[in-house]
């Protein structure tokens, strides 16, 4: 056993990437590694959303709980949530989390005055420093404002609907961002979507599939409920378009045994490669979240490895031990 | 599913609800849906209640204070002086406060605790002063009587629904209900066997009985003939025993006993049943009326029985009656099949409200003129009368008053007068959910009982159909007793009888008092009984069916006048009696429908409403007898010839509640019973209801799309981690976080500020310029103000009650601060939840007392122990709660709200359930809502049936294993279940369930073989065990093991699958 390293070296192609979207492929590694990322992504990647909501006037019909649940839940810029503190280990203040640190203020004081109904949404809450910290949809905006030619159209976008007044009511509060992790509640998380799938290796069984008429052909291609098999319209030959439609259905395996042809397709989860969905709530990036969250892991990683003057319990540990000082020896 | 064409316009129904066109099905006849919203319109939710009662108010209330016992209140020192009610009305609900009277709205009353009662007045001439002079009075009042919310004195009658949401109404909630004391009270639908009927029946001791119930407003009494030792008796409560039935006979004229026999019928075996009785009264001596007569008066007091009319001392009509009874008593006796069922429907009359309270109103309205008299009488016996006699003033307005409110609100009905003593009429509304509500409205009780262990009332009556709802029952004790009313069903008021009985003379029907008692029962004619009565008979009764049908039809007799042709009995029964059940069908002719496509047009168009096909004889109303005799088709298309209606919609037989599960038809017929019961989870407030993706139509017609009480969860049906056995759900902590299942539950708290009590500002406390930290919600007026954040033990109101007596206190002097005792009311809460207060109202009582009223409010979310339910009588608590990253996620990234365990399908047989999850995911993928009515789909999968099918084990063992009692219920029939035995597992008693399940339910003695490990039976010749497999007794044992275990192995057997048993010695 001496000598032979398993360490392997992961590699990522990214095969498509927006603000809030990414898709990559995560090859030679195994399962866990991709899922320690997902989980991470999901639950530890901090970003900022309210946490305290001092409400002073709410003649709204919803109540105070209501209203601050839902504040809560309005995603907000977090790119400098990684740089951030966490409120309760701020040193700067009492943990009230008012300061620059570990905080963003955001007030929003709105009064329905006309007979129409009155829509308070994201775009009134004021933060007091919007280069921090704003909700997306307002940030969004902002960097459309910024860019001639973007597709963005502004008045598609009425914003994150709060409540609804009518005349007379009135809603005006304090709120206060801080930072967190989904772990606590998912309005820190900043991924609205984490998935990876294995990647399928399909094989056809070529000699098999010549023995079916064309019209077998086409039922057994039609009996997948995505694409991803089809019919070469000039050799008549059914080729695979599409492997990664594929979602472990088993539904072409199992018209195959009703057609009397097992075996006439195989497909196998290749152990060692993924390809990953990641959307954003748009809190951050989606490529800063997958960054973000290697990140975490490797501090994670960090929080167990052993000091250098543990050697002497090397009896103890052995190679293990060595291995947690990190291999740098 | 079928979508339709987007050009087939006129397929498409246009509606409120732009999805009711999506699943519009494509149907060869013509849809009759919308018929159903618009019958709605017209009748409402809660129809029967509120149509009773204005019957009621309207009506029967006049008649009572009109008849003949009440009109009067005469002195009976000086008859001269009399009190005479002219006229009686109740006005809209009002309330007075120092002597003004002002209108009053239902919110108010359910906020500060009042009723919500209407003045009732009477016009009255009386005679006053000295001489005597007569005067009228004008709108005296005399009570003040609880009105039913929505009903023509309610001030919310006719209110649109931005009315209504200025008074604080919910423009949804049906009405039907009371407010008394504050509290919401429904006053239950009564069932109780008809009045005036003759009923055949078997007595306790196995006798053939006739008996009838009279009721009028002037008695009511119990006649029963039945029959004893082959000889018939009369029984009768004025009677102190049973009174042979022909000196009944000759007692009322009839002295002749060929006449007698004549009235029964000529039938000699008639004849021969009656001789018995025949040969006592000759044995008795009694040969005329006299001599009868005087045999009766021995036997005590009046003779009056049965409802038959007496004029002029004329018998002859009841004789006929008693001959009618005897009749069908004996042919009973003779074909046990004519005995007539007590659970028929048609057999049944529901009381409700309106007559229930006529019921106390007249009994209070009584006492109230008794004891008007007897103040009267009193104050004339003084001999000293200083002012001059005024009577009116001798109402006490007070007795009916107290008297309707105290029954309403106790629900106790103890009105002596009419022998009535009930308890339980009334319950509060309960407002768990809006469907809870008002499913309560159509609850039905039964009369007698709970406790009665007979199956006959609990089973589903087949004439239930469309009347009453299949589904919607109690578990328990009130199973099959306690039914609800299906979606169209109307209870129908009574109606003027005497335009009906000249109608009917002038139709044919020969009059009774005409015919001799040969002719009643000739072979070529009917009788015609209207409401119990024998009107004469009629020599064409199905003309003179179709004549007052066709009349009905043209909208010349009401609309409920059921007319039934019996031919078994020879009879045709009328009725226009209140409290009946009915229905809306539509007529065909000679199978087609009479409602054609241009109708529907014309409806959806709005230039028809319901009523107008109702006049034009397109629809009519059939009470359960009068189904009878028509041939209902359940569809269009399945009408023949011989058709004379056809159903509106088949999911009509549901009732409101059980309209609301999606795929009924697909389930285990318990689960929607049982998911029916289940109103009661956790639903007080839900934070973010949702329309269910899955309606049903029944769901649309009753509003409860627009006020759901649910939401929509993804859902992995998979098993996951160990916390999800026994039905138990594995929930989510994002979707919850996220606001999935939270619920706001609101609790009131009140509390009245006494004369002697005193509310202070809260004293603020030397340290650091704070209150005491119970203090800090008060206000600066010594009250929590709204919005603040309570914590156990805070302090709500800061009150103190004075200490000393009560003169001193009158003495108007302000005492000292020593004098008074610190009464706070403390907000009583478990630790860690966060409550606010949400509201606080104050408001004086009858007392003249302030009340405060807090309303606190607490946001739940789901925790491990809360419990779900789905539609389908699905329940299951919260297991445990899983991070999101745990959970099980698909390709696409979608993570379920909660995990289900697979096992809850297959022994509850929820199919429904299956199709809904299935109906809502293609509902979520295509973006719309879909239907899931009853028998809302085409059916006859029979290509399927093969795959679903389902083994069902011989019932023996079924048998069997409900025997484990436990030790101390085994006279009880107790039984020791499967989760009794689980907790027995778990507690690690093994003796004991050895004990329970083995030696004291049923050991069995089994001969096992050692080297096959099957079972062998005791080979009595060789006297020793012998195992067949082996052909040899040599390594047979004996053992001991549960006869259920044995049965199990022989059934696996039979089965091909091979239980081997391998024994060690112990």
């Amino acid at each position: 056993m001496e000598g032979i390293s398993y360490q392997r070296f992961p590699k990522v192609k990214i095969r498509e990437m927006k603000d809030d979207y990414l898709k990559f492929e995560l090859r030679e590694t195994d399962a866990s590694m991709a899922n320690a990322l997902r989980r991470v992504m999901l639950a530890e990647v901090p970003t900022l959303a309210i946490d305290l909501v001092e409400i002073e006037v709410n003649s709204t019909v919803l109540n105070d709980e209501f209203i601050a649940h839902r504040l809560g839940l309005i995603p907000l810029t977090s790119d400098r949530a990684m740089s951030m503190r966490f409120s309760r280990d701020c040193d700067a203040c009492d943990g009230d989390g008012q300061c620059e640190f570990c905080s963003v203020e955001f007030t929003l004081n709105v009064r329905c005055t006309s007979d129409h109904t009155l829509d308070v949404t994201s775009t009134d809450l004021r933060s007091s420093d919007p280069t921090i910290c704003c909700p997306v949809d307002v940030a969004a905006r902002a960097t459309a404002a910024l860019d001639p030619n973007s597709a963005y159209d502004p008045s598609e976008q009425r914003g994150i609907i709060i409540v609804k007044l009518r005349r007379g009511q009135e809603l005006r509060l304090r709120a206060i961002a801080r930072k967190g992790i989904g772990k606590d509640h998912a309005k820190w998380s900043p991924a609205a979507t984490v998935t990876f799938m294995y990647e399928p290796d399909i094989h056809i069984n070529e000699d098999l599939m010549e023995t079916l008429t064309l019209e077998e052909k086409r039922s057994w291609v039609e009996s997948s409920p995505t694409k991803v098999f089809d019919i070469d319209p000039n050799t008549q030959q059914v080729v695979v378009v599409d492997p990664e439609a594929y979602t472990y259905d088993d539904e072409v395996i199992k018209k195959a045994e009703a057609m009397g042809k097992p075996g006439l397709v195989d497909i196998n989860a290749k152990e060692d490669s993924f390809i990953f969905t990641v959307e954003s709530t748009g809190a951050i990036k989606a490529s800063q979240l997958v960054i973000n969250a290697i990140e975490i892991l490797r501090q994670k990683l960090d929080a167990v490895r052993l000091s250098l003057d543990t050697e002497e319990c090397d009896e103890q540990f052995g190679e293990l031990g060595a291995h947690l000082r990190g291999s740098a020896v | 599913m079928a979508v339709p064409d987007e050009d087939d316009t006129s397929k498409r129904i246009p509606s409120p609800v732009s999805m009711k066109s999506l699943a519009a099905p494509v149907k060869s006849a013509v849809d009759k849906y919308q018929l159903l919203p618009e019958f709605l319109k017209v009748r409402g939710l809660v129809k029967q209640h509120l149509d009773s009662f204005n019957y009621f108010i309207n009506c029967e209330i006049k008649k009572i204070i009109h008849a003949k016992d009440n009109e009067r209140i005469v002195s009976d020192i000086n008859p001269k002086i009399y009190l005479k009610f002219l006229d009686i009305y109740v006005e809209s609900p009002s309330v007075e406060e120092d002597h003004i009277r002002e209108p009053l709205i239902p919110q108010r009353c359910r906020l500060s605790d009042t009723t919500y009662a209407a003045p009732v007045k009477v016009d009255i001439e009386y005679t006053r002063g000295n001489p005597i002079q007569t005067e009228i009075k004008k709108g005296h009042v005399i009570a003040n009587m609880p009105i039913m919310l929505r009903s023509r004195r309610c001030v919310l009658y006719g209110m649109d629904d931005d009315e209504l949401a200025r008074l604080g109404e919910c423009p949804l909630d049906p009405g039907g209900y009371f407010i008394v004391k504050g509290t919401e009270k429904v006053l239950m639908i009564q069932e109780q066997l008809s009045k005036n009927r003759i009923i055949i029946d078997t007595d306790k001791k196995g006798r053939v009985s006739a008996s009838v119930t009279s009721s009028t407003h002037e008695r009511k009494s119990k006649t029963v003939i039945v029959m004893e030792k082959e000889r018939i008796y009369l029984q009768l409560n004025q009677f102190t025993k049973l009174i042979p039935i022909m000196v009944i006979m000759k007692a009322m004229g009839m002295e002749s006993d060929q006449e007698v026999v004549q009235m029964v019928g000529r039938d000699p075996r008639y004849s021969g049943l009656l001789l018995p009785s025949i040969q006592e009264c000759a044995s008795e001596r009694i040969y005329t009326q006299y001599q009868a007569l005087e045999f009766l008066e021995k036997k005590v007091v009046k003779s009056r029985f049965t409802n038959q009319k007496v004029h002029q001392g004329d018998f002859y009509p009841k004789c006929i009656y008693v001959g009618v009874m005897l009749r069908r008593m004996l042919e009973a006796i003779l074909n046990a099949d004519t005995i007539d069922d007590k659970d028929y429907v048609g057999n049944k009359r529901l009381e409700l409200s309106g007559q229930l309270i006529s019921l106390l109103f007249e009994d209070l309205f009584k006492t109230m003129s008794s004891a008007a008299k007897k103040s009267i009488d009193e104050a004339l016996t003084k001999a000293s009368r200083s002012s001059s006699m005024d009577i009116s003033l001798h109402l006490k307005k007070d007795w009916i008053t107290h008297g309707l409110e105290r029954a309403i609100s106790t629900g106790n009905w103890d009105v002596k007068r009419f022998k009535m003593n009930r308890k339980g009429m009334t319950q509060v509304v309960s407002r768990l959910s809006f469907i809870a509500a008002l499913g309560h409205m159509t609850r039905i009780q039964p009369q007698f009982e709970k406790s009665r262990k007979v199956s006959g009332p609990r089973a589903l009556q087949p004439s239930q159909w469309g009347m009453l709802c299949p589904c919607d029952t109690p578990e328990g004790e009130a199973c099959g007793l306690v039914k609800n009313l299906a979606l169209m069903t109307h209870v129908t008021t009574d109606e003027e009888e005497s335009p009906l009985i000249t109608l009917c003379y002038s139709l044919g029907v020969e009059d009774m008092s005409l015919l001799s008692a040969e002719e009643l029962h000739s072979v070529n004619s009917y009788l015609v009984m209207f409401n119990g009565l024998i009107l004469g008979k009629h020599r064409l009764p199905q003309r003179f069916a179709n004549g007052m049908r066709k009349l009905r039809r043209a909208g010349k007799i009401g609309e409920f006048v059921s007319v039934f042709v019996n031919e078994k009995q020879r009879c045709v029964y009328l009725a226009s009696d209140g409290g009946r059940v009915c229905r809306p069908l539509v007529i065909a002719d000679k199978g087609v429908s009479r409602i054609k496509e241009h109708h529907m047009k014309e409806l959806r168009d709005g230039a028809r409403v319901f009523d107008d096909f109702l006049r034009e004889g397109l629809i009519e109303y059939l009470d359960v007898n009068e189904e009878n005799n028509a041939l209902i088709a359940l569809y269009e298309g399945e009408a023949d010839s011989k058709t004379t209606h056809i159903e509106i919609e088949p999911f009509t037989i549901l009732g409101v509640c059980a309209g609301l599960i999606p795929y009924p038809h697909h389930n285990q017929s318990p689960r929607n019973t049982y998911q029916l019961c289940r109103m009661d989870t956790l639903l007080y407030l839900l934070v973010y209801p949702q329309r269910p993706l899955l309606t049903t139509k029944s769901i649309e017609l009753v509003g409860y799309d627009k006020l759901g009480a649910g939401q929509n969860a993804t859902v992995a049906v998979m098993s996951y981690s160990g916390y999800d056995i026994e039905d138990a759900i594995v929930m989510n902590k994002s979707s919850l976080d996220r606001g999935f299942g939270r619920c706001i539950v609101m609790k009131k708290v009140s509390a009245v500020k006494q004369a002697y009590d005193r509310i202070i500002m809260p004293k603020m406390s030397s340290g650091k310029g704070g209150l005491d930290s119970h203090m800090q919600i008060l206000d600066t007026d010594g009250i929590a103000s709204p919005g603040e954040i309570v914590r156990p033990l805070d302090i709500l109101i800061n009150k103190q009650s004075a200490t000393v007596s009560r003169d001193q206190l009158i003495s108007h002097k302000v005492l000292p601060d020593s004098a008074y005792k610190f009464t706070p009311v403390k907000h009583k809460g478990t630790e860690g939840e966060t409550t606010v207060v949400d509201r606080v109202a104050l408001f004086t009582d009858k007392d003249q007392n302030m009340v405060i009223k807090f309303m606190i409010r607490h946001t739940r979310r789901p925790e491990v122990g809360d419990k779900f339910s789905s539609r389908h009588g699905q329940k299951g608590v919260c297991g445990t709660i899983v991070q999101q990253e745990d959970f099980p996620f698909s390709e696409r990234g979608i993570c379920p709200d909660l995990i289900m365990n697979p096992h809850g399908f297959p022994s509850r047989m929820t199919i429904g359930k299956m199709i809904e999850l299935l109906g809502g995911k293609a509902g979520v993928s295509c973006g719309r809502f879909h239907y899931g009515s009853a028998f809302g789909e085409p059916s006859g999968h029979a290509d399927r049936v093969e795959v679903i099918r389902y083994h069902r084990v011989s019932s023996p063992s079924v048998y069997i294993h409900g025997t484990y009692l436990l030790p101390k219920a085994k006279t009880y029939g107790l039984r020791l279940g499967e989760m009794e035995r689980d907790c027995l597992i778990a507690y690690g008693a093994s003796m004991l369930i050895f004990e329970r399940l083995m030696i004291s339910s049923d050991p069995f003695k089994a001969q096992v073989c050692r080297k096959c490990g099957l079972l062998g039976y005791y080979h009595h010749s060789l006297k020793t065990g012998f195992c067949s497999m082996c052909k040899s007794g040599e390594n047979v044992s004996t053992m001991k093991l549960p006869y259920a275990c044995k049965l199990l192995f022989q059934e696996l057997q039979a089965m091909n699958i091979v239980p081997r048993l391998q024994l060690t010695e112990h």
